[in-house]
């Protein structure tokens, strides 16, 4: 009975052999970051959206050398955008497979759950998506913010406030989670600081089938402006019913999100014309690689990525940017070359500065978008727009 | 009549219409699984997601055959029913009659099938948010009542309206359905008493397939009817299987007019409660009043469903 036995030993041999020179093989050429991303729930589709603008980052970048000689891989794990499930993947990335630095999340529950894990552990956080102004709010050391925070994403809607649209009353609709409420209170202070009436403010919860009792209040108002901060399709819902209501303000701006999803225009179809939207980033903007980005992604995955996949492309960059600046690999290394950040993006300059509650966030110029003839334009600020804006937009029964 | 009571009467009358049209479509949703708990005693937590697969052969036969959501109800009905009868078949009545397996494990089951239902379409149609834009998406009727010199504009929509018609007409065929055609007969027996029932020489087990290939036909119709209206993505079913819980608890279970009402309530609770309380609590109302019922009235709405 020698012979099996001795034949056993020699694949087992064999076996753990050929594994761990695999490994150190694996070890040599590549470097693993830990990215959670919603790919299954109500939010896959954005998580879907990023997992290829990250992907084909990386490629680009392994394809020029990678970092160092060694090959970026993202270690992408599904948290079906539930923050428990996120925290538990970030402390599997930290404590188990020891990776140096987490990227990703999408939506601001599931970054700030992900920030504390990785403050309590000391392993430096890249945030991406998620823009809830408490994400950077709290003193957190390792914690970083690519996006401006929600408050911010109203910037351009204001000035073009100030010198266009100059409205008297406003009615703000929001959906009541972490993105929804911080944006709208921005819109409110900032209402409430310059004489603008806000006559309704009002959360609501995602996923509603008929917006119509609330928009027939919005319409016995008569406001200036609605304002509507929405992430997913509940944006075109709103503007189909708005328009069955004849809900004529003069003008519909949406607070990002919803309002710049390619879907809006094919969902709410000629209910969506002429409404505004504040963004982060168009193809249009003037930034180096942004309309590079926008075709290369729309020709290979057949469909247009909206700021989100800017921002998780451009995160990508930022990752192998720290990573070539590192003095090593470890978390202390990355910090420090994360927060000696500078550089210009696909997505807009990226500089991790600390201001008033602020620390380490991103700061940057925001958008507004309108839909004119089916079709997203840049209308404002005035320099870099693609388009005219049209304000005060038409009354619905007077157009064609 | 001065014109703020014009308008909030103009107001309330909208809510009223809104939340009665939505409750149409919430009866139809409701009656499916209401028809389901009557004859087997089982909780279909996989409804939701049955009727996300309605969607979706509504969405695709939109979409490359151009055949109207409407039609295509002609398609979905059938469709539907053939797939409530081979999960009855092939998956549940198994579990039903292993021994070993506990009476709760069946609704273990349509939970399992509801996350490979969902998780399939996430597999083959992939996360994206799809509509049926239908050319009368936002078609309304608008209708001007004179009220004491004042002018109340109201407003209908119109696949809304479309959607409430037809629920209604498919609610009354099942009344019709359940009362005078012997198979009818042979379900609300079963549902009665099931070892009676088969005493009496009713073939229980083929009661227990029809039974939920037409829940999941009634909730696949709900499902074509909500395309026009709304959109759809694979885990669109977890919502609706909880309002259709919610639904059948206010009608009592197994109670099938118990469950029209039950809808109803629910689009009312909605549509007035996000206007005159909260939008944002807007799904709380209907669990609120689902906790009431079962303190208060825990036979239903109408007090002839089980305890």
């Amino acid at each position: 009975m020698a012979k099996p036995r001795f034949m056993q030993l020699v694949t087992l041999a064999l076996l753990v052999g050929g594994m761990s020179a695999s490994l150190l093989l694996a070890q040599g050429k590549t470097f693993k970051v830990g990215v959670p991303l919603p790919l299954t729930g109500a939010e896959a589709k954005f998580g879907e959206m990023e997992k290829q603008a990250y992907e084909m980052a990386v490629n680009e970048i392994n394809a020029k050398g990678g970092v160092k000689g060694t090959n970026l891989v993202l270690d992408i794990q599904d948290s079906g955008g539930k923050p428990e499930t996120a925290t538990a993947i970030v402390e599997k990335f930290i404590t188990i497979d020891k990776y140096p630095i987490v990227v990703g999340e999408y939506s601001s529950q599931c970054s700030y759950a992900v920030a504390g894990v990785a403050e309590k552990y000391k392993v430096p956080y890249l945030v991406v998506t998620g823009a809830a102004d408490k994400i950077t709010q709290q003193g957190w050391k390792n914690v970083y913010r690519l996006n401006p925070p929600a408050s911010l994403y109203n910037m351009g809607v204001f000035s073009f406030f100030e010198n266009v649209a100059k409205p008297k009353t406003i009615a703000i609709l929001y959906e009541n989670t972490d993105f929804g409420t911080s944006t709208s209170k921005a819109m409110k202070e900032y209402c409430d600081a310059h004489g603008v009436n806000v006559v309704l403010f009002e959360g609501y919860q995602a996923g509603g089938v008929d917006f119509k009792p609330i928009l027939q209040k919005v319409k016995s108002l008569r406001p200036d402006v609605v304002y509507m901060v929405s992430y997913l399709m509940d944006a075109s819902l709103l503007m189909r019913q708005s328009k069955e209501l004849d809900i004529n303000p003069q003008i519909f701006i949406g607070g990002g999100a919803g309002h710049t999803l390619p879907e809006f225009l094919q969902n709410a179809a000629e209910a969506s014309e002429y409404c505004m939207s504040a963004t982060l980033w168009t193809p249009q903007a003037k930034y180096p690689g942004a309309k590079e980005f926008f075709d290369n992604f729309k020709k290979k995955f057949d469909k247009e990525p909206d700021y989100h996949g800017a921002e998780a492309y451009a995160a990508a960059y930022v990752l192998a940017d720290t990573l070539k600046r590192a003095k090593s690999f470890t978390a202390d290394d990355i910090r420090t070359a994360l927060s000696e950040t500078n550089m210009m993006t696909a997505f807009g300059p990226v500089k991790f500065v600390s201001w008033g509650k602020f620390t380490n966030q991103n700061r940057m110029d925001t958008l507004v978008l309108q839909v004119i003839n089916k079709k997203f334009e840049t209308v404002w600020p005035k320099e870099g727009a693609s388009a005219k804006y049209v304000f005060p937009a038409p009354h619905w029964r007077d157009r064609k | 009549m001065s014109p703020q009571v014009a308008g909030q009467l103009e107001l309330l009358g909208q809510v009223l219409i809104s939340g009665i049209l939505l409750g149409g479509l919430y009866s139809l949703i409701g009656l499916g699984m209401s028809l389901i708990m009557g004859v087997m005693k089982i909780i279909n937590l996989a409804h939701g997601e049955l009727m996300m697969v309605a969607m979706y052969i509504t969405f695709w036969a939109f979409t490359l055959a151009k055949i109207d959501p409407y039609v295509s109800l002609l398609i979905v009905f059938p469709l539907m029913f053939l797939l409530g009868v081979s999960v009855q078949k092939f998956l549940l009545t198994p579990v039903m009659e292993a021994d070993t397996v506990l009476p709760q494990n069946q609704v273990l089951l349509t939970v399992g099938l509801g996350l490979v239902l969902s998780n399939l379409a996430l597999l083959f149609f992939t996360a994206n948010y799809r509509s049926v834009p239908v050319s009368y998406a936002s078609k309304t009727i608008y209708w001007d009542l004179k009220l004491g010199g004042q002018t109340i504009s109201l407003s209908f929509s119109y696949p809304f309206l479309v959607a409430f018609c037809i629920a209604g007409v498919l609610g009354a065929s099942l009344f019709i359905f359940l009362a005078k055609t012997d198979t009818g007969r042979m379900i609300r027996a079963t549902a009665q008493d099931k070892r009676a029932a088969a005493l009496m020489g009713i073939n229980t087990k083929r009661i227990t397939y029809i039974t939920f290939g037409l829940g999941a036909a009634l909730v696949g119709a709900a499902g074509a009817l909500l395309d026009p209206v709304y959109y759809l993505y694979p885990q669109i079913g977890g919502p609706f299987t909880s309002k259709a819980f919610v639904i059948t608890i206010l009608g009592g279970l197994g109670d099938i007019p118990g469950a029209v009402l039950g809808g109803l309530v629910l689009g009312l609770a909605e549509s007035l409660g996000s206007v005159y309380i909260s939008l944002g609590y807007k799904d709380a109302f209907g669990f609120i009043i689902f906790v009431l019922v079962l303190i208060f009235m825990p036979r239903g709405l109408l007090g002839r469903g089980r305890a």
